[in-house]
């Protein structure tokens, strides 16, 4: 037998189980109510999307001008395309960031490091952190090292 | 274990039998030859030292004379105006040949003298290699060739391949690089987009362009048949042997080279086109790689050889990184005995998270997909 000392709290723990569990479902129901089944069309077009930026992610890294122009960056001002010391985004590494990163004695992200070898290495211009030229560059080095065993902060 | 790695380790094993190993009687030694009274004032203190070519030192114990030899490989020029960071390290590493004391018998220099084939480049190149008054032989890198397939660079430095034969060891210069298949014709390439394609190491298009072809194999036939097993020094750009394909780190008839080469127990291969240390050992000849003066590269995702220890990481801030002095020491019984010695930290990691190989454990690569047809 529960004594009265502790009915009142127990009485008040059910309700509130019941309210916390009925938001619950139904902000399922409301998830779920936006959430159609995906159509192979559907997956196509998002992937579609992704490999773009892979694609212009991969010009830029190799030193491609016209998509630099369109892009209204410099990535390079020796003449030095990324992939001059990273070829297949080799030693890019962009499965051990967040990490502290030695040359910058920073904990950085992989787009701090990009703008990095832009700004030391290839004496270009750092660009926007938010930009489509950095999303496209950070596509394609992930997507080269997509089957690479993520491993974040190691040096 | 990949298709890729099943299939080179039964070659390794077919061209490896037990106990076959190059010949003990030929002792190299390789340094980096280092030359401070050349780098004072403001120079030096910008840029400090910074290796710049290998030495070859080569003693034959059954008495014959000993002598140097150096090498200078892959200086990427571009024009002037475009990069300087190139010229510097050529011209400094040209006044070290050249300062050299005693001098070396003579300098190879192993291809990719130009980034781009362009002829401002390559008479830049000529006009910097006027600093080295000692004889001088020449192999062409792809970089050398694919914008006027090879015209300005055989018409100013000759046509390979060439041998000569000097205090008994017979020195063989290859023309590995100038076979590509043809990508261009059919696509209606201009000669700067062919050439953009075969100077881009991860392309797509350029395909298993490195190779010595039919002709050049027999022509390497007969040249080592009429030597006989002596000591014979074969300079290529790229290696002679299969390490990675997608990045023309091989010949691709690197089969046929070691069906000829396997009767000779004296033979080294010296390369470029790598930009990293290596050592190998195929049947019996050994094969050496060597550093650039531009940039280092990074060590393939896979089939770096087993006898190779790897460079350390280099600073991708700090453009005379990646080079330097060391000591390889390849064979218990002192037979081979390969010393790099280079500028400003040791060649190799003490340990893995410093290792340009281990360091990539974790990597898996995928090729590029911007350039497929």
């Amino acid at each position: 037998m529960i004594s009265k000392k502790y009915s009142f709290p127990l009485a008040t723990l059910a309700v509130a189980v019941v309210a916390v569990a009925a938001v619950f479902v139904t902000d399922i129901q409301e998830a779920s109510a936006h959430k159609e089944k995906h159509t192979a069309d559907q997956m196509k077009a998002f992937d579609e999307v992704f490999m773009e930026e892979v694609r212009i992610g991969d010009l830029l890294f190799h030193g491609d001008g016209a998509t630099e122009k369109k892009l209204k960056v410099k990535l390079s001002k020796t003449a030095m395309a990324c992939a001059m010391c990273h070829p297949y985004a080799s030693d890019t590494h962009p499965h051990e960031f967040p990490k502290f990163q030695e040359q910058m004695n920073e904990f950085v992200p992989l787009r701090d490091m990009i703008n990095w070898c832009i700004e030391k290495p290839n004496e270009g211009e750092k660009i926007d952190p938010n930009g489509r030229a950095m999303k496209a560059l950070e596509a394609y080095i992930t997507w080269s090292n997509k089957n690479s065993k993520l491993d974040p902060g190691r040096h | 274990m990949s298709e890729h790695k099943l299939l080179q380790r039964e070659v390794v094993k077919t061209l490896n039998p037990e106990g076959d190993r190059p010949d003990p009687s030929t002792i190299i030694t390789r340094r980096t030859f280092l030359n401070r009274s050349l780098m004072g004032g403001a120079g030096l203190a910008a840029a400090g030292l910074f290796p710049t070519m290998s030495t070859i030192e080569m003693a034959f114990a059954q008495g014959g004379p000993s002598f140097k030899f150096a090498w200078v490989s892959d200086t990427h020029l571009y024009p002037k105006e475009v990069n300087t960071r190139f010229v510097d390290k050529t011209v400094r590493a040209f006044k070290e040949v050249q300062a050299m004391n005693p001098p070396a018998d003579f300098m190879i220099f192993g291809g990719d003298l130009a980034q781009l084939g362009d002829p401002v480049e390559i008479r830049l190149g000529a006009e910097l290699l006027k600093e080295v008054k000692i004889k001088k032989v020449f192999i062409p890198g792809e970089h050398d060739w694919y914008l006027d397939m090879g015209k300005t660079w055989n018409n100013t430095f000759g046509a390979s391949p060439w041998f000569f034969d000097h205090k008994g060891v017979r020195f063989i210069g290859l023309d590995t690089v100038s076979r590509a298949d043809d990508f261009w014709t059919s696509r209606k390439m201009s000669a700067v987009d062919r050439m953009g394609h075969m100077a881009t190491l991860d392309g797509t298009l350029g395909g298993a362009w490195a190779g010595l072809g039919a002709e050049q194999l027999k022509w390497l036939s007969d040249t080592m048949a009429s030597w006989g097993d002596k000591p014979t020094v074969i300079f290529s750009h790229n290696p002679l042997y299969e390490y990675y394909p997608n990045w023309n780190f091989w010949v691709r008839d690197w089969r046929a080279v070691h069906e000829i080469l396997k009767p000779y127990s004296k033979v080294t291969n010296i390369h470029g086109h790598t930009h990293q240390v290596l050592y190998n050992e195929v049947g019996k000849m050994r094969s050496i790689g060597m550093l650039a003066t531009s940039w280092p590269w990074p060590y393939a995702p896979e089939g770096v050889p087993i006898l190779t220890k790897a460079m350390v990481r280099a600073d991708p801030g700090d453009p005379f990184d990646g080079v330097g002095w060391a000591t390889h020491s390849v064979s218990p019984t002192g037979r081979v005995e390969n010393e790099y010695k280079m500028w400003r930290k040791d060649i190799f990691a003490s340990a893995a998270v410093d290792d340009g190989t281990a360091d990539n454990r974790n990597q898996i690569l995928t090729p590029r997909i911007a350039d497929r047809p």
